[in-house]
């Protein structure tokens, strides 16, 4: 980020803006909206003034009517009842909705589907084309767009190739572009991973504190929303809390009666609190361990933590189904001018019984890993139309890599591809996107169907039942529904169950809580969970969720650049704070609050979890109590 | 796995024709497909090829891939070679009296002369799609338009159509690509059995495809209502095409080559009368 290259002149603009009595940016007024094929409307009675400069935070469960709050706001929809005004313009009259959508631009959540150009500068072009801005001011308007949010370096590049956070930076210039007052984020950064997630909040947060922009900011992310100025609460399309972010967290009882859950340290300050310990609440991992510091200076407890250290789980190796790999390299478009990189020598063990985590940056290739797997990408000595290459004389023989998944040999030719894909299950990212049948059942007895052919109508029935029991829904319900009926989670809930239908050895879950609120996401962990106890022996899981690394997995491998950089359970790989974040990755928040405590003299050790981490602090105070 | 915005053939590299404007490459184009069309003599169907050659070295792409581009319509060569052999007439007879099948010499010289000039064609457009991208192309093929917003034909939505069309291409292949890993996973098999089975093997593809295609849609008209598009009034145009000194040059070549086309065409019966009958059309 570039924050010395500010447009002086706006900026200075802006902020005599600001000096002026504030005015109201937008006022709800009674509104009420109801989707035509949905009973209980979407919206029902929201009274809301935001303050022009103001940055507000709206925060709700999927389906609490967030959304419908940012189209409302810009005439994308228009209330039922009462009224939205946007600077005085009422949406709902004559031409407003032209004017109003100058001043409040949205970005949404998917960053591929708002982008109209193949080339960035022609897509950030797009909005003052529309408005009939001429051609030189459009150049300037690009060029100060791009510089706002860091990406003038990529101005004659294509979108195609750039990561989900820089999308969303793109998509922001591309409304900043138009000179708009008020910046609405209607959950833009849903589908990123941390690093574009943070790329964009910084992005925000200093357009909305230097330049003076109204910010709403629509999320279900409530570390993100700890840096607005005010947050409210939506459930069933009310208003139910409003506050500073502090005053919200510290209820937490009613935000979990809303489907919310509170930032993970809020919920360890809680069950600290809980345990009689005197830290008060707060919410980032740096405060947490200055509360603690400061509580164990006050009580006289020093040192290292009582708790004994665990051993380490007893090596899971030589496993029936234990997964080799070996020298595993990949480049897509090979031999042509497009050629990149994937894989550039993996070597890695997945023991049998693991619920293992393969982490990554987005492009790290930790996808590409994946479908190697169950031979959706074939090795190259697996390939029909392979012929060992004759060894030359005074040169070494080519490394082949190899790959054993169980009793498959994927380097062999003859290896019976088709039951390896039985064995090892596979869910993609965003698996629902995939569905395609005319009810859940024949969805879900698709993967049964080809795996097994003839398969009696009985034992169909019996397995589908199973599965989606399995995945917690019912049965009876479902089966004869259209899957695009069902609600976003239950839709990834069957999707899980098309695959786990087979009852495979080893399941493979690509991001598997992405795109879901916080209690979906601990749902899902929790069906995995379900899954790996009770039908797959070995779990893997690939996300950039550091958190969700550290609380699920026996073992875990950070792959970057197309390389292992490290594999070890998550009490050891976490407590490598550097190194991870050399990287450029993520540590889990409980590491951080761990580093900082190292700092001021406390060692804790733990395996990252929110509940070990508030289980040793405790036991660090008792034994220093008892001492 | 394709997912590169840069699909299609084009070969990214720095050159004179690559920098080009897309406008003069169009119009060189269709100049050198009248050439090899006007050209009678197999001196102006040499005159032809001497400048693509030069074109394609100017153009610093690879001999084979301008090569590989008539492998497109081998089949139709054959096939229009071979009735042309047969089945043209002419003065020489060059088989027995005897033979059913007769073959004239015209018919020969003709065949020759229907070969190069579907194939110095093809390898011309692929040079053009080799050198241009998608995208300057569309701008290139709105700008050669706009003189038809005079009888009101919809130039600026035909443009934004194509554009948004390519934006999109990229990221279908890629959900399509994942959508077919998807069920394979899941056993679904896209290669064996009868015709009638690998239509219904593409349902499960088909559908996923189609509700996401809807869905971006209908996200992204939102996308660009949000950001005030509301039709071509009143709407101005970022990115302007400039015409260069390259462009110049490159309308100078084909100008020639016109003319060298017409003047062989006239005077070639003058260079070398004995083989004059072997190398003309008529």
């Amino acid at each position: 980020m570039q924050e010395e290259n500010i447009d002086r002149n706006t900026a200075a603009d802006k902020a005599e803006n600001t000096r002026a009595p504030r005015e109201d940016a937008v006022v709800f007024d009674g509104v009420v909206f109801s989707y035509a094929e949905q009973a209980s409307p979407a919206l029902n009675g929201i009274s809301l003034a935001v303050k022009k400069g103001e940055f507000l935070a709206v925060i709700g469960h999927n389906g609490s009517g967030k959304s419908t709050m940012a189209r409302l706001i810009n005439g994308l929809l228009l209330p039922d009842k009462g009224t939205v005004t946007v600077f005085g313009l009422n949406t709902a009259e004559g031409k407003n909705p032209a004017e109003i959508r100058k001043r409040a631009g949205i970005v949404f959540q998917n960053p591929d589907n708002q982008m109209v150009a193949s080339v960035i500068e022609d897509d950030v072009a797009f909005g003052p084309e529309n408005l009939g801005v001429e051609r030189e001011e459009i150049g300037r308007r690009i060029e100060s767009a791009l510089r706002a949010v860091g990406m003038e370096a990529y101005r004659y590049g294509t979108p195609s190739r750039l990561s989900g956070g820089q999308k969303q930076r793109i998509a922001i210039a591309g409304v900043l572009a138009v000179k708009p007052d008020i910046l609405i984020l209607d959950e833009s950064t849903a589908m990123l991973d941390p690093r574009g997630r943070r790329e964009v909040m910084q992005v925000v947060s200093r357009l909305h504190r230097e330049e003076g922009l109204t910010v709403i900011l629509i999320t279900h992310f409530m570390e993100e929303a700890l840096l607005a100025d005010r947050t409210i609460v939506l459930n069933r399309g009310e208003i139910v809390m409003q506050g500073t972010p502090a005053d919200i967290f510290l209820h937490s009882e009613r935000l979990e009666a809303y489907n919310l859950s509170l930032p993970r340290i809020g919920r360890i300050c809680k069950s600290l609190q809980k345990a009689g310990i005197p830290v008060a609440d707060c919410l980032t991992p740096e405060e947490l361990a200055e509360e603690i510091a400061e509580a164990a200076a006050a009580r006289g407890v020093k040192g290292e933590c009582g708790g004994h250290v665990p051993a380490a789980p007893a090596s899971l190796a030589g496993g029936e189904w234990d997964i080799d790999i070996k020298n595993l390299a990949y480049t897509y478009s090979a031999k042509s001018p497009f050629a990149s990189v994937a894989l550039k020598g993996i070597d890695l063990h997945i023991g049998e019984g693991e619920f293992f985590g393969i982490i990554g940056h987005t492009g790290s290739g930790k996808s590409t890993l994946v479908q190697h797997l169950n031979a959706l990408i074939k090795l190259p000595s697996a390939q029909k139309r392979y012929r060992p290459a004759r060894p030359k004389k005074g040169r070494p023989a080519p490394v082949l890599p190899e790959l054993k998944v169980g009793p498959f040999d994927l380097a062999d030719k003859k290896c019976d591809f088709f039951r390896l894909r039985e064995s090892v299950g596979m869910v993609f990212q965003y698996p629902e996107y995939q569905l395609f049948a005319e009810t859940v059942f024949a969805d879900v007895a698709f993967g049964l169907k080809n795996f097994r052919k003839g398969i009696s109508a009985e034992e169909t029935e019996a397995a589908v039942r199973d599965a989606i029991t399995m995945v917690g829904l019912d049965y009876a319900e479902v089966k004869d529904k259209s899957p695009f009926d069902l609600s976003g989670g239950q839709k990834r809930r069957v999707a899980i169950a098309g695959v786990i239908v087979t009852r495979p050895h080893i399941l493979v879950l690509d991001e598997p809580a992405a795109g879901l609120d916080p209690l979906g996401k601990q749902e899902i962990m929790e069906l995995l969970h379900k899954i790996h106890r009770e039908w797959c022996s070995t779990v893997i899981v690939v996300s950039h969720d550091m958190d969700e690394i550290a609380d699920n997995c026996t073992t875990a491998a950070v792959i970057s650049e197309g390389a292992v950089a490290d594999c070890a359970p998550p009490r050891v790989l976490f407590s490598r704070t550097e190194e991870l974040l050399s990287l450029g990755l993520d540590i889990p928040l409980t590491a951080k609050a761990c580093a900082r405590l190292k700092e001021l003299g406390i060692e804790i050790d733990t395996d990252f979890t929110c509940e070990d981490f508030a289980r040793k602090v405790t036991a660090l105070f008792n034994g220093g109590e008892h001492a | 796995m394709l997912n590169d915005v840069t699909f299609g053939q084009y070969y990214p590299a720095s050159s004179f024709v690559h920098s080009m404007d897309p406008r003069t490459k169009l119009l060189a184009l269709i100049a050198f497909i009248v050439a090899i069309f006007m050209a009678e003599t197999f001196y102006g169907m040499l005159l032809c090829a001497v400048v693509l050659t030069a074109a394609v070295l100017a153009a610093r792409v690879p001999f084979g891939s301008v090569l590989r581009s008539v492998k497109g319509i081998l089949i139709i060569l054959i096939l229009t070679s071979a009735i042309n052999l047969f089945f043209h007439g002419g003065e020489h007879l060059l088989t027995p009296e005897s033979w059913a099948v007769k073959i004239y010499r015209e018919a020969v010289v003709f065949t020759v002369f229907l070969m190069l000039r579907l194939s110095l064609l093809v390898m011309a457009s692929a040079l053009l799609t080799l050198t241009t991208t998608p995208v300057r192309l569309t701008d290139g093929i709105e700008s050669l338009l706009t003189p038809l917003k005079w009888v009101r034909f919809p130039v600026h939505e035909l443009a934004l159509i194509m554009s948004i069309a390519l934006r999109f291409i990229p990221t279908l292949i890629e959900e399509t690509n994942r959508i077919i890993s998807a069920q394979k996973a899941r056993g679904a098999d896209f290669e064996s059995g009868n015709l009638f089975k690998r239509v219904k093997a593409v349902v499960p593809i088909l559908v996923p495809l189609l509700i996401s295609a809807f869905r971006r849609a209908e996200e992204l008209g939102d996308a660009m209502d949000a950001r005030c598009y509301s039709g071509s009034k009143n709407r101005t145009k970022y990115k302007k095409l400039t015409f260069g000194l390259r462009d110049l040059a490159g309308a100078l070549v084909v100008a020639a080559l016109v003319a060298g086309v017409v003047l062989f065409n006239v005077y070639a019966a003058d260079i070398w009368p004995q083989i004059y009958e072997y190398i003309v059309i008529k």
